[in-house]
């Protein structure tokens, strides 16, 4: 697999809504309040509305997380952000994890697969590529360094 | 980032309906192999493929993998295929019962594919 840097993004989060254990698991809801993301081809803010990364802890205690974002680019592109991913890792390491302490992102596994939309013509590239990124899950929130699958 | 070779996928596959931009391919057959798990496709699958205004397509393929000891493995992915610059790119996800295989529910993984005269083949390799 070959891939080249698209950008890092980092989001902050607001506390999540706890919605509890629902027949697929324990669902948890993590609203972003913002954040900004740098690359060589863009960079920009976070938008926060509509931001957020739904969360679902598995019978098999994988996170799964479903995260949509809309990003503006410095140039006044609005591009929307799909991104599925899994984390699991030590019980240890999620724990603390859990308590906002900063844990060394090697010790897990945090991996997401991002989508991109946008309408903007100096960005249309993004509409036809698949990307992967690596999480890293700071206490204010997850760092993303995300690559493009060439 | 760092990845690890998964399996080889080949499908079989055939067009049916054409639904104003939405091609559904059912899946009739096939085969994968890997070091860590190798058997084949059945029947029952199929990738609901979407024509998008540039002329770029979506994929969301859903099938069935038994392996060559008996166990069953859901299989999906989404995707894109954009013939003008040669990229098809796809995201599969595994969910399977069987203890053996519990590995490929933990994983993500890229698969790059092929569209070969008698199917697309797709080159599978795990997120490390």
């Amino acid at each position: 697999m070959n891939t080249r840097l698209l950008m890092t993004l980092r989001v902050t989060v607001a506390s999540p809504q706890n919605i509890g254990l629902v027949p697929h698991g324990t669902r948890r809801t993590a609203p972003i309040t913002g954040g900004d993301f740098e690359g060589p081809r863009l960079r920009g803010t976070v938008l926060p509305g509509g931001s957020a990364d739904w969360l679902l802890v598995r019978a098999d205690g994988v996170l799964e997380m479903d995260l949509r974002v809309t990003l503006r680019t410095q140039d006044g592109a609005i591009i929307s952000m799909k991104s599925f991913g899994l984390r699991h890792g030590p019980q240890d390491v999620i724990a603390a994890i859990g308590r906002g302490e900063t844990v060394d992102p090697a010790l897990y596994y945090f991996r997401t697969t991002p989508r991109f939309t946008t309408g903007h013509s100096a960005y249309t590239f993004l509409n036809r590529l698949v990307a992967v990124a690596t999480g890293d899950r700071r206490p204010e929130g997850p760092i993303y360094t995300i690559h493009e699958v060439l | 980032m760092n990845s690890r070779p998964l399996m080889r996928l080949r499908l079989e596959t055939a067009p049916t309906e054409e639904i104003g931009g939405l091609s559904i391919f059912p899946v009739s057959g096939g085969s994968f192999e890997g070091e860590r798990l190798r058997g084949k496709v059945l029947a029952g699958g199929g990738d609901w493929v979407t024509t998008k205004p540039d002329g770029t397509f979506e994929l969301d393929l859903r099938a069935t993998l038994e392996t060559d000891d008996g166990a069953l493995i859901h299989l999906t992915f989404t995707g894109v295929r954009d013939d003008e610059h040669h990229y098809l790119r796809t995201l599969p996800r595994f969910e399977t019962a069987a203890p053996r295989y519990a590995f490929l529910n933990r994983l993500l993984a890229v698969g790059v594919g092929d569209i070969r005269p008698d199917g697309p083949v797709h080159v599978i390799e795990e997120i490390l």
